[in-house]
């Protein structure tokens, strides 16, 4: 346990005391914030045509978990599928490219501490990014609230499952992330690898348009996007949780495994 | 301390090591000495646990490499060739990071981060990004790092190079502090480097080793020929033929020696006072009576050429 927190501090400190994380943040709330907009503006929009057509029965759908949040986290998640290879290319192909991984391999720790130890510390500025999310339903409460209008309220607890969501989305990409940067010590190509892995596990959901029965229930259940779906709602399923552990595991193992199958070649 | 027997290891198609056996006790300093590409660092390697050979066994303080890979890395202090620093770390907190996870208590870390710094001359820039230190310096850093935690075993894998002449002789003393507590391997090709340093030298060639012993003996034992150098007041061509054919011995005049030559004796060192005592009585003016020795230099050049190996 020592040995991860010894780990995780050195690579917290390398993500917030280089420019690195505040770029992330930074780009990262800009292309949040502009997504924000739109899909606000367009909720506006919409509002005030109900309003003035008197579509009461229109208005009652409109509020602003379902309109403007669950579309929100939704596009965020598919911005994690770019934004989170950067995070993690980094994490082992530098130590290669430094030659700083021969200083973790001869010292007593294994390579599961290791490969603990960074991933945590990957997580934390994902854990960030998804804070930063929560500004966006704050300024909704407190501006939103003062028109009166009953749409201008905003619920807590879906957001919260969202958040947790978003999280673990954020985390299973992290994972195979970090695989990819197992495998090269260029950050390029961990970068691009990991970009490949991620999107061939969104759209591997889209072949399931074509298929049937429990193929169609497989191939939806495999893609990466489709799982945040029910937190956005507000709904945290047993399914969604083991898919998401399942990817965290499966992509943390093999990262294990190739740093050890290395020694070897 | 460290015993290794029958290491080989291939890299790809290609042989790295091969057959590599040799002991290390405890308390010696070895130097491992070898033209580029002999296969030092890849045997370092697999000392340190960073990669396994394809055959051999590699034992440390009576634990093997790879049954027991952490008992062996913590005993063991290691520089490999590049210092392995982090650029964006300070040395403090670089020094405070590998401290912790060699698992050092955290109550001795800063004691022990003053120690290191103090005997490798880094406390004026524990503060600064490794980023903006000099080769040296880095180097310096690397050392520290490697002799945290006073381990028992330390593994040094070309300290000096790239060095200027001041921190090469810097880093010689260094190492020659530590040496007196430790056991340490030295692996370098520069010669003065161990003769200043080792007591021991394993010579490895081609991934073979071709010779493992003190120095003294080394010397020693390669010195069969011995070849003296003698220079006169009144020196002529004379001279040189009446004690070649006197003596039976070979003679030659370099070009550098204006009034002097070179004779050499194959196992003949009683006869060294009958050629002092001719010059002497025939009057020419004895200079200068001495042996040629061999260095370390061309013993080394000697095992690792190809047409003289023997």
């Amino acid at each position: 346990m020592r040995n991860i927190i010894a780990i995780f501090k050195k690579e917290f400190k390398i993500y917030f005391e280089t420019p690195v994380a505040y770029v992330v943040f930074g780009i990262f709330s800009l292309i949040s914030g502009y997504f924000f907009l739109q899909i606000f503006s367009y909720f506006q929009r919409q509002s005030l045509q109900f309003l003035q057509y008197q579509a009461a029965h229109m208005l009652e759908h409109m509020n602003l978990n379902d309109m403007v949040m669950r579309p929100l986290f939704l596009n965020i998640n598919v911005f994690f599928l770019l934004m989170i290879p950067v995070i993690t290319m980094r994490l082992i192909a530098d130590e290669k490219r430094l030659k700083t991984y021969e200083l973790l391999m001869t010292s007593p720790v294994t390579t599961w501490q290791i490969v603990l130890g960074k991933y945590l510390a990957s997580l934390s500025v994902i854990l960030v990014m998804v804070l930063i999310v929560f500004i966006y339903p704050m300024l909704l409460s407190f501006f939103g609230s003062e028109g009166g209008l009953s749409t201008g309220s905003i619920e807590w607890m879906p957001l919260l499952t969202s958040g947790i969501g978003l999280f673990l989305a954020g985390a299973s990409f992290a994972a195979l992330g970090i695989f990819a940067s197992s495998l090269t010590e260029s950050q390029i190509i961990s970068a691009i690898v990991s970009f490949g892995l991620l999107l061939l596990f969104w759209v591997i959901g889209w072949a399931s348009a074509g298929a049937e029965g429990i193929l169609k229930e497989v191939l939806r259940y495999l893609s990466l996007l489709e799982h945040l779906d029910q937190f956005t709602k507000g709904l945290i399923e047993v399914k969604d949780i083991v898919y998401y552990f399942s990817v965290i595991y499966f992509g943390l193992f093999l990262t294990q495994q190739s740093i050890s199958s290395q020694r070897w070649r | 301390m460290i015993e290794v027997k029958g290491l080989t290891k291939f890299y790809k198609q290609i042989r790295a090591i091969e057959d590599v056996s040799f002991s290390v006790e405890k308390g010696d300093i070895v130097g491992f000495l070898g033209p580029n590409g002999a296969g030092k660092t890849t045997t370092m390697k697999i000392i340190t646990g960073f990669m396994p050979p394809d055959s051999g066994v590699a034992k440390v303080a009576g634990f093997d490499v790879f049954e027991s890979p952490l008992e062996v890395k913590k005993r063991i202090g290691y520089l490999p060739e590049n210092p392995p620093v982090y650029n964006d770390m300070t040395v403090y907190d670089y020094l405070k990071f590998v401290a912790e996870i060699k698992g050092i208590e955290s109550k001795k870390i800063d004691v022990e981060i003053e120690r290191v710094s103090e005997s490798c001359g880094i406390t004026d820039v524990q503060k600064r990004l490794i980023a903006h230190l000099s080769k040296g310096f880095r180097q310096r850093v690397g050392i520290a790092q490697a002799i945290l935690g006073n381990p028992e075993i330390v593994i040094f894998d070309e300290p000096t190079i790239g060095l200027d002449p001041n921190q090469v002789f810097e880093v010689r003393t260094l190492i020659k502090e530590l040496a007196k507590e430790k056991t340490i391997i030295l692996s370098t090709h520069i010669l003065p480097e161990v003769e200043m340093t080792c007591k021991k030298v394993i010579v490895i060639h081609k991934g073979r080793i071709v010779a493992k012993e003190n120095i003294e003996d080394l010397l020693r034992r390669r010195t069969k020929i011995s070849e003296m150098t003698v220079r006169v007041k009144r020196f002529s061509i004379e001279l040189m033929k009446q004690i070649r054919d006197k003596f039976n011995i070979k003679v030659s005049q370099p070009p550098e020696l204006e009034n002097g030559f070179n004779f050499e004796l194959e196992n003949q060192e009683d006869r060294i006072e009958d050629i002092a005592k001719f010059i002497v009585d025939g009057g020419y003016g004895l200079l200068e009576f001495r042996p040629i020795t061999l260095s370390l230099e061309d013993v080394f050049r000697e095992l690792t050429t190809e047409e003289k190996t023997v």
